[in-house]
């Protein structure tokens, strides 16, 4: 399309009353105005030395013009009336003068948003911890309902949670386990070398192996892997209004979605875990016969004797208790997701972020309770 | 050749597409769009619309065939011409695609910001006077996409195509899930903005109504291409299946009357 630059010509007629006439002519455009920037901000200079009743306007010439024209010109003439132009460009020119009217909100600033901020935070907070004891309150009822009618539950997502969570976790987890139950048992190595109790490594890495590494790896990684998966799943069907339509067709949110994928993570995660412990394990003996010389048929003879069975248990309890915490945590963040994209984003961030210390926070009240045990 | 590229804004020849694992959706499809009409697009539910608007768009690279818009092709490698191209179309989307994370003032205001060369104040003035112009008030700015009603999203999404004041507008299905009366408010709105300046429109849409407000010609997509492009009285005496039972029956008398 042929386009022409907006131009403007002024003139000045001395014995005038009315002694500087505008004249536009060209496309007023975003592209028209941008070519000759430099040109129309000298004007503007120009133009606004003078008041805005002694100029006239022609605007007769004018081909296009656009928002961006417009609002050049409605800026430059300050509302005077002396202007000829064509009804077509005068309505746009109405339009843009009436948006250029609408006041800007001033930002006013509160001395007491400091407070404000902090009570909010607080009864965020607050509702917070709310909406996590009933939603745990809500899961305890529908687990209660579920042993009473066995057959409403949502057998395929539970078990594809198994499956997702927990088998497809297997490889991550496990090769994680073999490289940490190496560096473990080098490092408890060298110092136990030096006191000649080379047998001990095998006490000090299998208690600590099956009783805290293997559940912590498992659930660290599960919360990074399956947490951040289930927040944002169902915070993506929290943008999609899925949510809603479910629990408007009478389908409770906690029992279909929340329920199978709790209890999925608290039955793959112990399984995980005790697969993290044998590979751990089997960093430990290959390391073992390298550096102390400890035979893999002796490793597996003293594991019994070194390991009390009770610490196996205790890690695999503690699996479910992470699993459960790991979930849960997701499912409770993923519910709270406002329906935009920022809100997700923030929701699976906190997600993994509060699974992973709280995890970590329960595995520190385990221990304190369970420190006369194994 | 200039002369029809200033005449024609879409020139489609030969257009083959596919969907999915090599369905073929659209096959030796001819189709022309003026540089000052408003041109709907009509066809039955999943004869295509919404993806032959992709391919003009180009969202969709076609199998085969020729899609011009403003004489370019999505393919061309002057980068700068594609973009240029680009900002002259406005596109409104079925259901709005407005961005979830801005407020309805930033969401008319990103293009504006995106282009780049306009001052805050200029954008703030522009983006006024595009809610003005689909009827929404200065308060509405601040309200989150999640928080309007379905017809607050298509004017939303309509002032938002607005907001470059675009050479073409493309419309799927505007007042799809509009009442009468805002889907009639629809129809007076973009005829009073195409009085101050007159874009191009390609329209999908099923509403009797709307098609014999403002359209100049209807073209009709069945059996896999355009079998049809005319003006409504035209189109309408065809003998075929579709346009009989489109624009037969108790519904089109109905609108016809009203019109
Ligand atoms: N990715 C895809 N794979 C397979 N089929 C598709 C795909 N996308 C669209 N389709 C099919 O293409 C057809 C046309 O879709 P669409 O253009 O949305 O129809 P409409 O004319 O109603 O807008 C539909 O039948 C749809 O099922
Ligand atoms: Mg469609």
């Amino acid at each position: 399309m042929p386009s022409r630059d907006a131009a403007l010509e002024i003139k000045t007629l001395a014995q005038d009353p009315v002694p500087l006439r505008a004249r536009a002519s060209g496309d007023w455009t975003f592209h028209g105005l941008k070519e000759r920037s430099e040109d129309f901000a000298r004007h503007l200079v120009e133009i606004e030395k003078q008041p805005a009743d002694r100029i006239a306007w022609d605007l007769t010439g004018v081909g296009e013009l656009d928002d961006a024209g417009a609002v050049w010109l409605v800026r430059a003439m300050r509302g005077s009336q002396r202007v000829d132009v064509s009804q077509g460009h005068r309505e746009i020119l109405n339009q843009v003068g009436q948006g250029l009217l609408v006041p800007q909100e001033p930002e006013r600033f509160d001395p007491l948003s400091g407070v404000v901020w902090t009570g909010e935070a607080a009864a965020g907070a607050a509702e917070h911890l709310r909406d996590g004891i009933s939603l745990l309150g809500q899961l305890a009822l529908d687990v209660a309902g579920m042993v009473r009618r066995p057959r409403e539950f949502p057998m395929r997502e539970f078990s594809a949670g198994i499956f997702r969570s927990g088998v497809t976790a297997l490889p991550v987890t496990m090769l994680v386990g073999f490289l940490v139950g190496i560096v473990l048992t080098y490092l408890s190595a060298l110092q136990l070398k030096r006191y000649g109790a080379d047998l001990l490594v095998i006490n000090i890495v299998g208690v600590g192996v099956v009783r805290e590494l293997g559940p912590m790896l498992a659930s660290i990684i599960s919360a990074g892997r399956s947490g951040s998966a289930i927040t944002a799943q169902l915070g993506v069907m929290r943008v999609t209004e899925e949510v809603e339509a479910l629990s408007v067709m009478g389908i409770s949110i906690t029992s279909r979605l929340v329920l199978p994928r709790v209890l999925a993570l608290a039955v793959a995660l112990p399984l995980v875990s005790f697969c993290t412990d044998i590979a751990a394990l089997a960093g430990a003996m290959l390391v073992s016969s390298f550096t102390l010389g400890i035979s893999p048929g002796a490793f597996l003879q003293a594991l019994p004797q070194a390991v009390e069975v009770v610490n196996f248990w205790i890690g695999i309890g503690k699996s479910v208790a992470f699993g459960f915490a790991v979930a849960f945590v997701a499912c409770h963040y993923g519910l709270r997701v406002l329906p935009n994209t920022d809100s997700l984003a923030v929701g699976v961030t906190r997600s993994v972020v509060a699974a992973i210390t709280g995890v970590i926070i329960l595995d520190a009240v385990f221990a304190i309770m369970l420190r006369n045990i194994g | 050749m200039a002369d029809d590229l200033d005449k024609y804004v879409i020139e489609i020849e030969g257009l083959v597409n596919t969907v999915g694992p090599g369905i073929i959706l659209h096959r030796d499809l001819n189709l022309k769009v003026r540089r000052d009409e408003v041109l709907s697009l009509v066809g039955g539910s999943g004869s295509g619309k919404t993806q032959l608007l992709r391919v003009i768009l180009g969202l969709k690279r076609p199998k085969a065939g020729r899609a011009h818009v403003f004489g370019v092709s999505w393919d061309d490698p002057n980068v700068k011409k594609v973009r240029d191209a680009r900002r002259r179309m406005g596109m409104l989307f079925q259901n709005g695609a407005l961005y979830s994370a801005l407020t309805v003032y930033d969401n008319i205001a990103f293009p504006l910001r995106e282009r780049g060369g306009l001052a805050e104040e200029d954008i703030r003035a522009i983006v006024n006077t595009k809610l003005a112009q689909v009827e929404l008030e200065p308060r509405h700015g601040k309200l989150l996409p999640a928080n309007l009603s379905g017809g607050m999203v298509k004017r939303v999404s309509l002032a938002r195509a607005l907001a470059l004041s675009p050479d073409l507008l493309i419309l799927d299905e505007p007042t799809a899930g509009l009442d009468p009366d805002r889907s009639e408010g629809f129809v007076r709105l973009i005829k009073r903005l195409r009085e101050d300046h007159r874009f191009a429109v390609v329209m999908v849409t099923h509403d009797l109504d709307t098609l014999f407000e403002l359209t100049d010609r209807v073209a009709v997509l069945a059996d896999q291409h355009i079998i049809a492009c005319d003006t409504l009285a035209v189109v309408r005496a065809m003998d075929h299946k579709f346009v009989q039972n489109f624009f037969g029956g108790e519904r089109g008398r109905r609108a016809l009357e009203h019109s």
